[in-house]
Parts: structure tokens; sequence; C-alpha cells
């Protein structure tokens, strides 16, 4: 079963200045069920607005979304209760304490009060924020406003979990706290999806990605055999002074670089032949995501 | 599905915020109230209005207006704060249908309403020359449709509002010259040609004859015209709330 299907999605914004705005163009995708997708793009590629359009929180100037088997413009109460959303913004009553957005936006997904009282602990120790309880989410650092935020979108155990960039300036040690919450709600059965301009985080997490560019899809499936298609082609070669001239193909990656293949043994040797001792390391491996991600987007 | 329980929630939530902040949302109307009595019982001492007291007749006119004010700004500075800190997007994304959110908001408005009434009235009631209440059934039930009212109108526009400076426009040019227009310092009849007419137009109007009628028995006009008035407009307004609400969680 899909957790989430769109057919040819669109969102078209009018600007100020009158003209149309496609943020969103004919983008058709799905999730399995159990599943973590990730979400990529460059800033403005239309991620949040897909996203605002799955949760029904913007309406779709054409095209279809369901959510386990529930289509959002005709079954909106419905496609929400089951989706959790993580959105980028801390977003949160900063009069209220902890414990209280927990009771009152829990609530407001129909759990009763027995069942509340008994989540909201579990819940806030699962996040270490069982200290917190009872202060005021004004008084929270950015982490803790963070974990609350992620408490509220899972509190009524929902079936699709959306992260619009959930670990945006957290540190290292929470990001790895998140990675291994989303991990294991994903064990539990929970279909993820989440955005991130953090592409080792897709790598270390996602199975399936969809790269999005000015609003449409230029890459869509699973990861591994998106590395694979990318790797076909490629050498990689460091080198011991990088102050030097470069056969023309050659393309500089960080501290690296890569060749792509036409034939593997004469490109090895022709690279040997052209560097000789400078040559500090040479392999044919799989592409990064950042690398493929580089290469979607740019065009 | 059944929404009752993520209706209440978001109604408890709403009542929950102006209880943090009682001292603001409660008290601080109460001493306004205490302000004006105080003034106009000087300056006008024991002057009288048909069969009743003049400070009868303007404690009953300014509590209508405390309502009125308290109702009208509960959900309207709520979701414009909200829009301000972005907390609105939990309202996008709750499973509560448009209805649902614009009826938990009213709702808490009321609440406040008639809570601010009831400790205004046991705050103050003492200095008023009252001897007993002429129809106490019409009088709560003018307090909670002026409650709902001023709740939903509230709502319509904090919904519709982009921007503190819209919502101050709205109190201070369509409510301020609405409330000054009702007949809650004077008789509507006492005003002088136009304006007596435009006053009787005023739907604000209706709210404080209901009222003042249900506690001293003195009326402007019949009191089931006004009845009939609150009862139409409050309903025109939970559809226009709806459209409202949709349209602006929507976008």
């Amino acid at each position: 079963m899909d957790a989430l299907r769109t057919h040819q999605l669109s969102k078209q914004f009018i600007q100020k200045n009158g003209e149309p705005f496609i943020a969103v163009n004919n983008v058709t995708m799905s999730i399995e069920e159990g599943k973590i997708h990730g979400l990529l793009g460059p800033n403005g590629a239309g991620k949040s607005t897909l996203i605002n359009m799955i949760t029904g929180s913007c309406m779709p100037s054409s095209g279809e979304i369901v959510v386990f088997d529930n289509n959002v413009t005709d079954k909106t109460i419905q496609s929400k209760q089951v989706i959790g959303i993580v959105p980028q913004e801390i977003v949160i009553e900063m009069a209220f304490t902890v414990y209280e957005v927990l009771y009152y936006f829990s609530g407001m997904y129909g759990i009763s009060y027995a069942e509340r009282n008994k989540r909201i602990p579990k819940i806030l120790e699962v996040l270490d924020l069982s200290e917190k309880a009872h202060e005021r989410a004004r008084g929270l650092s950015g982490g803790m406003k963070r974990r609350l935020m992620i408490a509220k979108a899972i509190i009524h155990k929902p079936k699709l979990l959306i992260l619009d960039e959930p670990t945006a300036g957290v540190d290292v040690t929470l990001r790895q706290r998140i990675w291994e919450l989303v991990r294991e709600l994903n064990k539990q059965g929970t279909t993820v999806l989440f955005t991130t301009h953090y592409l080792e985080e897709a790598e270390q997490l996602c199975e399936r990605i969809t790269v999005l560019n000015h609003g449409k899809i230029v890459k869509n499936g699973d990861l591994k055999d998106i590395q694979q298609e990318f790797s076909k082609n490629l050498i990689r070669f460091e080198l011991f002074d990088r102050n030097t001239t470069h056969l023309e193909e050659v393309q500089q990656v960080g501290m690296a670089y890569n060749y792509p293949i036409k034939n593997l043994r004469d490109d090895l040797d022709r690279i040997a032949a052209f560097y000789k001792d400078n040559l500090k390391s040479i392999r044919s491996e799989a592409a990064s995501l950042e690398e493929i991600f580089l290469n979607l987007t740019s065009k | 599905m059944s929404v009752a329980l993520h209706v209440f929630s978001l109604y408890s939530r709403e009542v929950m915020r102006f209880r943090k902040l009682w001292l603001d949302t409660v008290f601080s109307p109460i001493i306004s109230i205490i302000l004006y009595l105080a003034v106009f019982g000087i300056v006008v001492g024991t002057r009288t209005i048909g069969d009743i007291n003049f400070l009868s007749f303007i404690y009953t006119g300014l509590l209508c207006m405390l309502m009125v004010n308290s109702s009208f700004a509960n959900p309207s500075f709520a979701l414009i704060i909200s829009k301000n800190v972005g907390t609105i997007a939990d309202l996008q994304v709750v499973p509560i249908p448009p209805w649902g959110i614009g009826v938990a908001y009213a709702a808490a408005a009321l609440t406040r309403a008639i809570a601010t009434l009831v400790f205004t009235v046991l705050l103050t009631i003492w200095f008023i020359p009252l001897d007993s209440v002429h129809h106490i059934t019409v009088a709560i039930l003018a307090a909670i449709l002026t409650g709902l009212e001023f709740g939903l109108l509230g709502v319509i526009f904090g919904m519709w509002a982009k921007n503190f400076e819209a919502l101050t426009f709205i109190t201070t040019f369509i409510m301020q010259p609405m409330i000054f227009l009702a007949g809650v310092f004077f008789p509507i009849s006492t005003l002088p040609g136009i304006w007596s007419t435009l006053g009787l137009l005023n739907p604000l109007h209706h709210n404080v004859n209901l009222f003042r009628y249900g506690i001293t028995g003195y009326a402007d006009v019949s009191p089931l015209t006004s009845c009939i008035a609150i009862v139409s407009i409050s309903l025109i307004l939970f559809i226009w709330m709806q459209i409202q609400t949709k349209r602006s969680l929507k976008n």
C-alpha cells in the first residue's frame, strides 16, 4: 500500500507583479508504506509547498494527493489525522508549559484525556524533556524546542511522519538523536518523508529519494540505484599538489577530482601517465549524494 | 468521524490562554468600568431616564460594552498573535474542520465575556441602585448571544487581518463608533436627526437594548425585535466565519 501518492500535482501562485509562479509543477510520486523517503532540492525548489499541500495547509492548483487511501481534498480531516509534521520553523505556544503544549495539541487529534496523560510522560522521556515538563516553552533552549516540535508531531502516533528540515541548526549530538528516533519510529511502522539540506543525512537514513528542482521532479527512485547509475562513469583521484594543470575532462569536487569513464583501463592509464608521481590515490567508486545532487540541480 | 473532542480541546486551550493572562484579560476591563461608573456617578448623580436611575442605565450599557470588547478581543488578538509567531500552522494541520475552529474560538470568547461579566458584577453591583433584576432569563440570554456574536466577529476579523495594524483599524474605526452609537451612555432617542436612525440600525444597539431590558426593564425598541436581530446577525456571522476561516487557513 502507498502511504502517499501524488498525481500530476501542481501549485501556481500569482506574484505581486501579477505574473504567475509555478512552485510545484506536475509532480507524480509515491511513497511505499513503512519506508523512509528523502525529499531533496535546493532552496526554492518547491519542497515546502509540496509538503504544505500534503498536510492540507495549502490547496493544490491541480492534481491529486492521496494519503493512506484518503484523498486530501475530499477527506481532509481523515488524511490530517494520520499525518504528523515537524515544520521548518519552531512554532510553539510560548506561554504554555511543555506538558500543556502536548496536552492540548494531542487533544486536537481526538486523543482522550486518560490516553494523553499516559502518552505525554513517555514521549517526554524518549525526547529527554521530562525535567522540563512543567516549564514554559519560552524558556527552553533551541534544541529542546526542536525536540518539543518532534514530540508534537508524533504524540498522536501518525502513520506518515513528515519532517521538514528537522535537523537545521541543531548540534551534532541532537542530530544523531533525531536520526535514531526516526529509525526507531520507522521500525515501529511509521512511514517517514523528510526534507534536508544535509545530504549526508539523506544518505544515512533514506531508502528512496526524490530530487526536486524548479518545482519539477528531476530524479526519483531507490538511492542505491541512483548512486549506481551515477557511479558507472566515474573515477575519483586525489593529488599531492593541487596547483597543477589538469586533463580537460577533470572536475574538482572538494579536495578530490572526478574523471568521467569512457574505458576504465585506458582512462586509469591516462590519468596515471598524466599526473605521474603527483597521484596520491585513485579509485572507481559510487558517486556521493552530494555529487548526484549537484549534477541534477545544476542543470 | 466525530470531532467533538478535537474542538473541545482547542476551546480548552483558548480558555487556558486567557486564564494565564487573567490580570490583562479579565481584571483590566473591570478597572475601566469602575472608572466610568465613578465619573458618571459624580457628574450625573441622581438623574433618571424613564423610570430608572441613570447610573443603572449606564451600568447595564457598560456591562454590555465590556462583553462586546472581551469577546471580540479574545479570538481576534489570539489569531493575529498566532499569525505573527507562526503557531497558526497548528490550526492548518490539525484534523478540525474550519467551522470547528471558529466555534472553539467563539466559545472561548463567550467564556471570557461571561467570566469578565461575573467578576465585574460581583465587584461593582454594590454601588448601583438596583433593587431587583427585571427578567433574569432575558439578561442571561442577551449575555450569551452577545458573547457568541462578537466572538464570531472576532474570529472573522482575526482570520482576515494580516497584521496588528489591520486589526487596530477595525477596533478604532468600526468597533468604537458602534459602541458609542449603541445607546451605552444615553438613550438612542435623544440623538439628533440622522444619528438617531443610525443608532437604531446599529446591530450592537440590539445587544445593549436586550441586556438592559433583562436587567432594568427599560427598552428603546421591542426586546423581541432585538432578540430576532441578534439571532439573525449571529447566523450570518456563523456562515461568514466558516468561509473566512477556510479561506485564511488554506492560504
